[in-house]
């Protein structure tokens, strides 16, 4: 009994704990490029560099508030600056839209060249962010850092694991949830967001039927923002601002919305978790696990790893192709790109 | 201006400042620079081959530069006879394992109805034979790894003439390229550049990680040349000669200590521009003959049928053409020049380190070159390269030098100026970015636009 | 032909500054000023022109050195050859005082060091390859090769009693190579690898890979990485979840950002740097505080004082500017016999071989060339105690 409970504490620090949370920042990310995909038809290649924008508008706030002695308590004071970040970054998504984006849809441009503008943009971004904070790690969090700390588990406990609770994993999943029903109270209840939706569904017959379409391209976007701004300020609470590893979040926010079913916000929803626990299920080294949960003869010599860590964003790759191969619509028939 | 007086006023640009570089900085560089916009040529024009005749978005260059970069390193590297004995027939085994399994997969997939049990009876068969195959394959990888780490603990490659790895190259990345193809072309556009995105990055990482075959991290350095050495043209009689006798007349009338002296700095700097030149002729082939034939393909009947096909591919399936057929072999076409490029930029590199890849650098700056130089035109992929190359070279000096004068006025001890001059670097990407937009929207054709001959 | 005129103001803007008046001499000094040892290599550059501002107007005929800087950036080999074409060929520098990661260094000594006759002393490339690769004697290091660290660190290992250990090594030919060699001496004394896996620098998370590390069952983890990069993520994550306590940290990882970042958890960390705590090096840090230099002990800074000093030593020992006489006198000035050279004392050397004598340069890092042209080398033992780095012992 003691061994299961030993196993049991041991995978969710290891991978129950960390996938939650990896999980739901790649939602928030994938929820973006999923409506963005829906409404404006293209696949928004600048998603990673206008998260790390946005962390960078919450960092340069939550320093500027930290210089002025403001703090929120045991909470990360990142969270005081999300609002005045977020509204930096839907001004700049829209004088993106404005400058470059807008041309294409006004010219009728296929998806394609859309594509190719925001590999632009993802460079200006990329550029821009570098340009202002640098290129180095940026560990913005203060406040609380634990919940459970793995040594005071297992003085707690007697167990011979240890399980800790980081305040910014906690703060991840309550964070996502309240967003992310926001946003599904907007779509299906408000007056804007059924717009959006009628205009995701068929574009010709909401324009007949007297949507604003530059309207529903603005609302869209700063909705994006929001959501690509506090996923990148989660993400680095939890880990650290770097602008490089925001651009390779690229990939797995792509996959998780392709395997969701790009179109589809639950699917996004499930397709982050999807990803997330994928990359850290097949990577996990299951020699201790094993050994805990078998007789002591059976114990496993070797590290029962599936895939070497080295390997570890490959696997949001190879979920993508197998998914496009068996069931090219995702997992909740999404739109097929 | 016709595209005829804007390509030849654009590589004259070009020659002009790369002889003004060899004039006020030193001939090296200017030469060092020359070279990379040939192979860069290269590239541009496997990009442009994707991009100008089909619409393909490939984001994946890097990949394939790479495998090209693999390529010339396996084929000229000497064969490492004990490493093979310790795991050569683990890794034939596992090999020939790995073709069984897919075989069999492929079979079944195609003989059984869909259905639970067929899920089942797949997924089985992947997971046992990949627990299987790594059994095999693991103690062989750590069998050849462990065999002279320090120096080499790969299984060494073919021992070859590297020339011909620029040829193999362009196979190796074809053979890729096929695959990917088959895998990614039959969606729609976004979906390849993503998928293009992600398997560039994993071929990257199997060359980082998979130690037996490319040595990983470690890097092979030392690669054999297809040019002289420097040093052995220092001490080659006859090349002294010939730099004494280009050189007669700055040498003359100097004292015999002072001349020897001169000749000797002479020869030095002479013999590493030898070496230049003499790649800088191979390259220069090599883009000629991929020019000429890029040229004369997108003027023949399969040139017309594939520009129909990037314009409207409804009509042009409607009219019989089989576009995803199309597709798939400019795909090839296109990822097997850019892999020969990969393989003349390590031959030139004399090593192959896989962490030298990086997307900004293989892919996106590439894409860039296209784009501005014209897509859809050769030549004009050819002249962006050119340009963009020397722009992307200079910009760093040139933005220090900005940076450095254009906030002078802000004072030495400002803690504003000190950061923009750090930026500077970051500029790159911001230029890069800003350049891509404005072309893209304001002159979509670029330089030199494609031009549609109406019969 | 107004283009023509336009570029070549241009051009004229860019190089101004490479014509030289002829009291100057100019040496290279490649580093990665950008990339992952980025936070270190400032404090290098500016030891090793400490030696050069030392000799300023003393050398030869009252020359004075000057450096020229260029970026290696640590991992592109392309960017570094190119950095390292312009210095030789378009700034004429007599010697490079570089570079630093071994890979990029690998890559200028083949395509440019020894094809131009340019004799290189790297401070910190430590891979063990470069002790053979063919560089007709141009290559030089002050940093002894990682086959001696591997070998340090298991002897430390040994003597604490530590039997069984988890490896991560910063995936490049540095951690690679310096993960190979420990495991290869820690076997040999009796000890067992549990893991050795490569983590990826630039990531922000490493929880899968402290997972695997965890997993093997060792109770120490050893950590050959990058301060700035990887290294400090492994560090924070095994004590956030708990997994490992106890760290054992090749040079890479010696800085005090690291201290400073993770804080007292790091407490009772063992590690190895090359150096020592001779008279050199407790001399170096007198001249460094006294030069004004931000720092008086950071990683390699010793190393690249003693790069500077020994090319312009040789220099003069040489008589001249000319970089092979150069390269011909590097063994003669590192090596006995001749007056032993502490740091600060290059001026007095200088004296000693323009009266035709001979010296024994000690520099900060106790120098002596093995045949090969590299520190034959000695490492402190470190331990973290009260938040700092303290030296146990020398080996």
């Amino acid at each position: 009994m003691i061994d299961f409970l030993n196993a049991f504490v041991l995978f969710s620090n290891f991978v129950l704990v960390p996938g939650i949370a990896y999980g739901a920042q790649l939602a928030l990310g994938a929820l973006g490029i999923t409506l963005l995909y829906s409404i404006l038809r293209f696949a928004n290649f600048a998603h990673g560099d206008l998260m790390a924008f946005g962390t960078m508008a919450v960092i340069l706030f939550t320093w500027l508030f930290q210089s002025w002695g403001i703090s929120f308590g045991p909470l990360p004071t990142a969270l005081l600056a999300l609002p005045f970040g977020i509204a930096i970054t839907a001004i700049l998504v829209l004088l993106t839209d404005r400058f470059v984006y807008r041309h294409y849809r006004e010219i009728k441009a296929v998806p394609i060249r859309m594509v190719m503008a925001s590999v632009g943009v993802m460079f200006l971004m990329n550029g821009l962010v570098r340009f202002i904070i640098g290129p180095n790690d940026q560990n913005f969090m203060d406040g609380e850092r634990f919940i459970i700390k793995a040594r005071a588990f297992k003085n707690a406990t007697g167990l011979n694991e240890g399980l800790a609770l980081k305040s910014s994993q906690a703060l991840t999943i309550i964070v996502a949830i309240i967003l992310v029903s926001a946003l599904f109270w907007f779509l299906n209840r408000t007056r804007t967001g059924k717009s959006m939706r009628a205009f995701s569904d068929n574009e010709d017959l909401a324009l007949l039927s007297g949507i604003s379409p530059q309207k529903v391209v603005t609302v869209t976007w700063i909705i994006a923002a929001a959501l690509a701004t506090v996923a990148g300020v989660l993400y680095g609470l939890d880990k650290s601002f770097k602008p490089f590893t925001y651009f390779q979040l690229l990939l797995p926010m792509f996959a998780a919305a392709i395997v969701g079913g790009v179109g589809h916000p639950v699917g996004a929803i499930l397709g982050g978790f999807v990803v997330a626990f994928s990359e850290v299920t097949v990577t996990y080294a299951y020699k201790k696990l094993f050994t805990y949960l078998l007789p002591a003869d059976y114990a496993p010599e070797g590290l029962l790893q599936l895939l070497s860590t080295d390997y570890k964003f490959a696997v949001s790759f190879i979920i993508l192709v197998v998914v496009l191969l068996v069931r090219p619509t995702g997992l909740l028939k999404g739109k097929v790109i | 201006m016709s595209n005829a007086l804007r390509a030849m006023t654009g590589f004259g640009i070009i020659g002009i400042l790369l002889i003004g570089v060899g004039m006020f900085q030193s001939w090296n560089v200017a030469l060092a620079i020359f070279n990379l916009c040939l192979i860069s040529g290269v590239m541009a024009l496997g990009v442009n081959i994707q991009w100008g005749y089909a619409g393909l978005f490939n984001v994946g260059i890097m990949g394939f530069a790479a495998v090209g970069g693999v390529a010339a390193m396996l084929t000229s590297q000497p064969i490492i006879y004990s490493a093979w004995q310790a795991g050569g027939t683990g890794i034939l085994v596992s090999l020939v394992m790995v073709l069984i399994l897919a075989a069999a997969m492929i079979f079944l997939s195609r003989k059984m109805r869909a259905g639970w049990a067929k899920n089942i009876v797949m997924v089985a068969l992947a997971v046992g034979g990949y627990i299987t195959i790594r059994n095999v394959f693991d103690p062989a990888v750590l069998a050849i790894e462990s065999d002279n780490p320090a120096k080499s603990g790969y299984l060494g490659g073919l021992g070859l003439p590297i020339l011909f790895s620029w040829l193999i190259g362009g196979v190796f990345a074809a053979g890729v390229a096929w695959i990917i193809g088959k895998i990614a072309l039959g969606l729609r556009s976004d979906y390849l550049a993503i998928a293009t995105l992600g398997i560039s990055e994993i071929l990257i990482a199997m060359m980082k990680n998979e130690d037996w075959l490319t040595r990983g991290v470690k890097n092979v350095t030392g690669l054999e040349r297809p040019v002289p050495y420097e040093l052995s043209l220092q001490e080659s009689p006859r090349f002294i000669s010939w730099v004494e006798w280009f050189n007669s007349s700055s040498l003359s009338g100097l004292s015999d200590d002072a001349r020897a002296e001169r000749l000797r700095q002479l020869v030095v700097e002479g013999s590493s521009i030898f070496v230049k030149l003499c790649y800088s002729g191979l390259f220069l082939s090599v883009l000629l003959i991929v020019l000429a034939l890029c040229v004369l393909a997108l003027a023949s009947p399969w040139g017309r049928m594939v520009r129909a096909i990037r314009d409207n591919e409804i009509s042009a399936a409607a009219m019989g053409k089989n576009v995803t057929r199309r597709h798939l072999q400019i795909f090839v076409l296109g990822s097997a020049v850019v892999g020969i490029a990969g393989a003349m930029l390590t031959t030139l590199d004399g090593q192959f380190t896989p962490s030298t890849y990086q997307p900004l650098r293989y892919t996106f700056l590439i894409w860039v070159m296209v784009i501005v130089g014209g897509s859809g035109n050769n030549l004009g992929s050819v002249l962006g390269a050119f340009i963009i190359w020397f722009v992307w070279i200079e910009a760093e000096p040139a933005g220090n030098w900005l940076m450095e004068n254009g906030t002078a006025w802000l004072g030495d001890d400002s803690g504003l100026r000190a950061h923009l001059v750090d930026s500077a670097q970051h500029m790159r990407l911001m230029i890069l970015g800003l350049v891509m937009l404005l072309v893209m929207r304001y002159s979509p054709g670029g330089i030199l636009p494609e031009r549609t001959r109406q019969n | 032909m107004k283009k023509l005129l336009l570029a070549s103001t241009i051009l004229a803007g860019l190089t101004g500054a490479a014509f030289a008046d002829g009291h100057e001499v100019k040496m290279g000094v490649i580093l990665g000023f950008t990339g992952p040892i980025e936070s270190l290599t400032p404090d290098m550059a500016a030891a090793a022109e400490l030696a050069m501002s030392e000799t300023a107007g003393k050398v030869l005929d009252g020359k004075t050195i000057v450096p020229v800087r260029g970026d290696s950036t640590c991992t592109d080999a392309a960017a570094a050859t190119a950095a390292a074409e312009r210095l030789i060929t378009a700034e004429n520098v007599v010697g490079i005082m570089g570079a630093d990661c071994s890979g990029v260094t690998t890559s200028i000594v083949n395509n440019v060091g020894v094809p131009n006759g340019v004799t290189m002393v790297s401070p910190s490339a430590t891979s063990p390859a470069l002790s053979t690769i063919e560089d007709k004697g141009f290559f030089f290091r002050t940093a002894p090769s990682d086959a001696r660290q591997g070998q340090v660190l298991a002897d430390i290992l040994k003597d604490k009693g530590i039997t069984k250990v988890a490896v991560t090594f910063t995936n490049n030919d540095y951690g690679k190579g310096l993960a190979e060699s420990f495991a290869a001496a820690f076997q040999a004394t009796g000890g067992s690898i549990a893991i050795s896996a490569a983590h990826e620098d630039g990531k922000a998370d490493y929880s899968a890979e402290v997972g695997a590390l965890a997993a093997a069952g060792a109770e120490h983890l050893a950590v050959f990485g990058y301060v700035d990069q990887g290294g400090k993520g492994i560090i924070q994550t095994s004590l956030d979840t708990g997994a490992f306590d106890k760290f054992i940290l090749a040079d890479g990882m010696i800085g005090d950002s690291l201290i400073a970042a993770i804080g007292k958890d790091l407490e009772g960390t063992i590690g190895t740097l090359p150096g020592s705590e001779s008279d050199g090096a407790a001399k170096f840090k007198e001249v460094a505080t006294a030069g004004g230099l931000a720092k008086n002990d950071g990683p390699f800074m010793p190393e690249s004082y003693d790069a500077a000093a020994l090319m312009i030593l040789a220099m003069q020992a040489a008589g001249s500017t000319d970089r092979a006489a150069i390269q011909g006198k590097m063994m003669d000035v590192a090596n006995a016999p001749g007056e032993k050279i502490l740091p600060g004392e290059l001026v007095k050397a200088l004296d000693i071989l323009k009266s035709g004598g001979q010296v024994d340069y000690e520099g900060a890092s106790n120098v002596t060339f093995t045949e090969v042209g590299e520190a034959a080398g000695s490492y402190k033992e470190l331990v973290v105690k009260d938040g700092k780095f303290e030296t146990v012992k020398v080996r």
